[in-house]
């Protein structure tokens, strides 16, 4: 049999089945510029922008054969008018001319960015969204050079807050509906509506109601201009000065796909990042609150207990001080604490320190909250990595159960998780321990640490989380710590602030470098000193072991990781190698 | 304000959901029982019908918004909807609307303050062979116009008296029937 | 029995008989032999089928103003597979200028009641909604009461005539919007929804009312269906025009003496309609021009109009088209710029706002007509209105967008020099 075919400005491309034809130009990696266009929501075709020009040829009636002019080519009938290409199926034979090959696409895709562009304010200097702005972008590609339009705009409501998250400029917004469909066809609150009619048209809520969904955000990211903005993020960054970093959302097991928005080390924004398998297009709006998370509170340089006190204490006091303890302590009265909060390569090299020391197997408590998940992007494990800790066979236990182990050790090695705060633990089960905390937030259980060891967070370190759904997916270090650096460490991205700023712009400061480093960096160091052999450099490398000692992480590395969007692991083989 | 639709109107919702394989294409008719119910579809009439049909609050409020009929506040008694559209226009339908204002003393879009009259310009309302001509309350239409009927129409409807429903006859119709 | 003629013809769509509205009346004088005829006649009506090739053969062109053949559009509909048809009546007239749907609703109902059942068997259909316009409430109350009557003698409902066939029968009422009017959006008006047009394809015969096969008629063009099933499709197609045949509801408003609704045959002379059927200008006028089928069908000059009768193909050669056949009448003293203004102004109300061109095309060409009507308008100005109509025409989803661009480009061309005339001269070209 033979593939059907299409011929996109004079190229002949194969297709199966009925694709449409703007999702198949662009996943060609070609261009036809568009606006109400979602992959993931259906297709108005209501900002008649993705215009093209679209003929069948034509086919002799009893033959079936292709009819040919006096070049042989095939006669092609043309569509009366021109098509919008996000809702024309394909079909064989089917001829197209985008704006590239094709005068009267081009005027009028120029034509509909002006008539856009009329009741616009034009306000991209004071506009969050410019930088990264569909109607800015495409205007420059494809728009009109100048305006003719002389009369009086249309004035619509502006800075309304849709929501406690959300901010509307109505005079922005383009009425492509997306945000509508969002809320109509992904997340299903229904809680926005297009209202008035004509060019007075704009997106809002019922009256007196408040656009609380709890994923309001992504109509911000999908909104193509600035009327959609988040409240919290306004007027904070420009796009361009910020880095983007990818990255996955810690705050709950799903484990969306994110990018963290960097400038000058402080995490200014989350966004989602697409991932067909685990998030599409969208994220929780909670996972994106988590950016306070890097920038906020952070344990910032060693600290050890006096008289009750927490003082700073330096780094090789704390090294010697955790050493002492682990020399110190009868094997069977250490215990050490993993967490579903860590990434996978942390909860090992705490295990590999526990292995080496003699001690027993780290423990950790699953952190879930029955009944708190939607079914969608939120489930009831509220942390990245409970899966992590299974597979790596660290032990789990009931809260009940970790109560009577702390309660019995002597000696507590805890490793981020802030059991607390969350209710696992409280002041009485800790009277009788020495406790050496590592953390990179202060919770009610830096508290009580007698040892504080600040350790980096998942936007300062390259490492791995596997979700409720098994998948193993890993960060990058998005900004820098005391002791890493951009330019000089090959996993970060660069901006072009960092590339291009200098040292006089205003907004460059050593201020937001935390004073800690990954754990697994001071778990090697505590090995060398109590003369182990722990050798942990950094995440890839921490992984390459990994798959190598424990089956259920068989063939994982940063390498297939990155290729393949994270790995499924396979629940079974950790059940065997048990 | 909170608004209750009565054992009448519940029924009457009821026998219009019958008509319709799902609730939602229920939305305008419904609109219209809760507007000749209250006189209105304001915010908390709207949130009243979504509330009954279970349907989204921004759903109503998307449709109340979208049709012209729907008052989406409290109007006056009477409203008087002056066509001035096409075949109006050119009959004088301006001199009409003109003629309201002063006689009412208030703009187009306004309403006295004896809450009585609402005044609104509106577009055609498919009566153009009878122009000028208004219509009441989104009811009955007032065709040929002239200052006299209009003064007359507002005697009566200050008297509490409805406006009759003017046949219009097919002239030609008419003329053969009785030659 | 030849009604060609318009001076010797006698109305059949709304023949001059008293209380013609009620269903005792109507059945009297023959209504609902037609229906029974296609319920229980096998040897005349084989199938559903035979009735939609009747009416085909009869060439009703849909009096709603795309004039497209009514049979034809029937036998786009699916084969029927059990779940439900719908049948949606377009009782929405709106396009200034129009109002004759109406007089149906008030003198005739159970024709089209009884066209529509018709309808519905020759294509299956088990639900009709008949959509009329919001503002018409005088006469949805005379619709309903009809509709309940045909009810109550057995017309509509359960195995109607006592065949086996059953449909029933809803009058949804509008609300207030033009754009209603547009077929796919009043399917969405009826799903309870904002009347934003559909795309297309899919087409409502495959996917109309909550996604099932679905045909839309005009009111008026569905009343033709029982004098075609009565007298045959000959009888129908030897009426009024050749290529537009049968009886037609003028509407003609305006400056003229004898203003309504009248029922001639197709493709009566303007000048004819003008001077003789509505009684000549008012006041001794002159004609200076008509706008023929409602408000979005192109401006006519009276110098244009010699010969030209009311049927789509004469006034398409005349440059215009028969849309709703209803007649705005001006006279010489009629001030065009206002005219237009007042029709962009209409059309800028009524977009639905859905797609870029119109949502903000529309109300671009009204405000550059503002600024002309206030004289502040420049002679560049009319040259930006007519690219601005060429940027709007065929770029939306539906032909509002058209409806609105039409008057201004053939208006402007048309008077050009009365437009200019209120202009200042440009100082700079345009950009």
């Amino acid at each position: 049999m033979t593939m059907s075919e299409v011929f996109i400005d004079g190229k002949r491309y194969e297709f199966e089945g009925q694709p449409q034809l703007l999702q198949f130009i662009l996943d060609l990696g070609l261009e036809v510029p568009f606006f109400c266009y979602h992959p993931s929501m259906t297709a108005p075709a209501n900002c008649r922008q993705c215009m093209v020009k679209v003929g069948s040829p034509v086919k002799d009636r009893e033959t079936g054969e292709y009819e040919l002019d006096d070049e042989g080519n095939r006669v092609i009938r043309w569509f009366p008018k021109l098509q919008t290409s996000c809702n024309t199926v394909i079909a064989d034979g089917m001829v197209v001319q985008t704006q590239e090959s094709d005068e009267l696409v081009q005027r009028a895709q120029k034509d509909t960015l002006e008539f856009i562009l009329a009741n616009h304010p034009l306000d991209c200097p004071i506009c969050d969204q410019a930088g990264e702005c569909p109607l800015q972008i495409q205007t420059y590609k494809y728009g009109p050079e100048g305006s003719r339009f002389e009369v009086k705009k249309v004035h619509k409501p502006k800075h309304v807050q849709l929501g406690p998250r959300v901010t509307l400029d109505a005079e922005r917004c383009i009425n492509c509906t997306r945000c509508v469909r969002f809320t109509d066809e992904i997340s299903k609150s229904h809680q926005l509506t297009i209202v008035e009619r004509g060019d007075k048209n704009y997106p809002v809520t019922a009256p007196g109601r408040s656009f609380d969904d709890p994923y309001s955000l992504n109509t911000v990211d999908i909104c193509p201009v600035g009327a959609l903005t988040s409240t919290d993020f306004r007027f904070k960054a420009r796009v361009w000065e910020m880095n983007q970093t990818p990255s996955i959302d810690i705050t709950n097991g799903k484990g969306c796909n994110i990018d963290l928005w960097t400038r000058d080390n402080l995490v200014l924004r989350i966004t989602p990042r697409f991932h067909p398998e685990v998030n599409d297009y969208w994220m929780p709006d909670a996972g994106r609150e988590a950016y306070q998370l890097f920038n906020e509170n952070r344990v910032s340089h060693p600290a050890q207990k006096l008289e009750s006190e927490q003082v700073s204490a330096s780094w090789n006091h704390a090294l010697e001080t955790l050493a002492e303890q682990l020399e110190q302590t009868d094997r069977k009265d250490v215990l050490f604490i993993g967490s579903p909060h860590a990434s996978v390569e942390e909860n090992f090299a705490l295990m590999q320190l526990a292995n080496l020391t003699g001690a027993k197997t780290p423990v950790f408590t699953p952190h879930v909250e029955e009944g708190s998940g939607d079914g969608f992007l939120l489930s009831d494990d509220q942390a990245p990595n409970a899966e992590g800790c299974r597979l790596l066979g660290l032990e789990e236990v009931s809260p009940k159960q970790m109560q009577t182990k702390v309660s019995e050790a002597r000696l507590i090695v805890a490793l981020n998780d802030n059991l607390f705060g969350r209710g696992v633990l409280d002041a009485t089960h800790a009277k009788n321990a020495f406790w050496v905390v590592f953390a990179s937030n202060h919770t009610e259980t830096t508290q009580m640490a007698d040892l504080l060891i600040p350790i980096t967070t998942a936007a300062e370190h390259a490492a791995s989380y596997v979700n409720v759904d098994s998948r193993i997916q890993r960060t990058f270090p998005a900004k820098e710590t005391k002791y890493s650096n951009r330019r000089l460490s090959m996993e970060m991205s660069e901006g072009r602030l960092d590339r291009f700023g200098t040292s006089f712009d205003n907004w460059v400061t050593e201020d937001h470098k935390i004073d800690c480093v990954p754990f697994w960096d001071f778990a090697t160091q505590a090995g060398e000193r109590l003369g182990l052999n722990l050798h942990l450099i950094d995440g890839r490398q921490i992984m390459d072991q990994i798959a190598t000692m424990n089956p259920a992480f068989e063939g994982v590395s940063y390498v297939t990781m990155d290729e393949q969007g994270g790995i499924v692991l396979a629940k079974e083989s950790m059940a065997k190698s048990k | 304000m909170t608004y209750e639709f009565t054992k009448e109107d519940l029924d009457r919702i009821e026998s219009i959901k019958k008509e319709y394989p799902e609730v939602k294409a229920t939305t305008l008719q419904v609109l219209w029982v809760a507007q000749d119910r209250f006189g209105h579809v304001d915010a908390d009439v709207q949130r009243l019908v979504a509330a009954t049909l279970e349907l989204p609050e921004a759903h109503v409020h998307g449709v109340a918004s979208f049709y012209t009929q729907y008052y989406k506040q409290k109007m006056g008694k009477h409203v008087l909807d002056v066509c001035t559209c096409l075949s109006c226009q050119l009959c004088g339908g301006y001199d009409i609307l003109n003629h309201l204002e002063k006689k009412l003393g208030i703009k187009a879009g306004e309403t006295t303050k004896d809450g009585m009259f609402s005044l609104q310009q509106v577009e055609c309302l498919g009566a153009c062979g009878y122009a000028p001509m208004l219509q009441v309350t989104n009811g009955e239409f007032v065709n040929h116009l002239t200052e006299e009927k209009v003064d007359h129409l507002l005697d009566k409807l200050r008297n509490g008296e409805d406006p009759e429903h003017e046949m219009m006859e097919m002239p030609l119709r008419k003329q053969k029937e009785n030659p | 029995m030849s009604q060609s003629d318009w001076r010797t013809y006698k109305p059949v769509l709304i023949p001059p008989v008293d209380n013609l509205h009620e269903i005792e009346v109507y059945r009297k004088q023959g209504g609902y032999e037609a229906l029974k005829s296609v319920l229980t006649d096998k040897k005349r009506w084989a199938d559903p089928k035979s009735v939609v090739d009747e009416v085909k053969a009869a060439n009703i062109r849909g009096r709603g103003g795309a004039g497209f053949n009514a049979g034809l559009k029937w036998s786009f509909m699916p084969p029927a597979d059990g779940g439900p048809r719908y049948l949606a009546c377009n009782g929405d007239e709106s396009e200034p200028g129009t109002f004759k749907d109406r007089k149906i609703f008030e003198y005739n109902p159970h024709l089209f009641i009884e066209g529509a059942v018709i309808a519905a068997y020759a294509m299956e259909i088990t639900t009709i909604y008949v959509y009329i316009r919001g503002e018409y409430r005088p006469f949805i109350e005379m619709m309903r009461k009809a509709v309940q009557d045909a009810y109550k003698n057995g017309m509509l409902g359960k195995n109607i005539l006592k065949s086996n066939f059953s449909v029933d029968m809803v009058v949804a009422s509008g609300a207030g919007a033009y754009i209603c009017g547009e077929e796919t959006s009043m399917l969405e008006s009826i799903e309870g929804k904002r009347g934003y047009p559909r795309v297309k394809p899919p087409f409502p015969a495959q996917k109309g009312l909550w996604g099932r096969p679905t045909t839309i008629n005009n009111i008026e063009t569905l009343s033709c269906v029982p004098l075609v099933i009565r007298n045959g499709a000959d009888w129908f197609s030897s009426i009024g025009a050749k290529n537009h045949p049968g009886p037609l509801l003028y509407g003609i408003s305006g400056h003229v003496n004898r203003p309504g609704v009248y029922e001639l045959p197709s493709g009566v002379p303007v000048l004819e309609l003008i001077e003789e059927v509505a009684g000549g200008m008012r006041n001794g006028k002159k004609l200076k021009a008509i706008i023929p089928g409602g408000s979005s069908t192109p401006i006519l000059r009276a110098d244009q109009l010699d010969g030209v009768t009311m049927d789509s193909d004469s006034l398409r050669t005349a440059g215009s088209m028969l849309g709703t056949s209803g007649m705005v009448v001006m006279d010489e003293d009629t001030d065009i710029v206002e005219v237009l203004w007042r029709i962009s102004h209409f059309y800028h109300h009524e977009s639905c706002g859905q797609c870029t061109p119109c949502r903000d095309g529309t109300g671009w060409l009204e405000k550059i007509l503002l600024k002309i009507r206030n004289g502040d308008g420049e002679t560049r100005d009319l040259d930006l209105l007519l690219d601005v109509t060429t940027q709007m025409e065929g770029r939306t989803i539906c032909a509002l967008a058209d409806a609105a661009a039409w008057p201004v480009r053939y208006t402007i061309t048309r008077f050009r020099d009365e437009f200019e005339a209120r202009c200042k001269k440009s100082v700079h070209a345009l950009v």
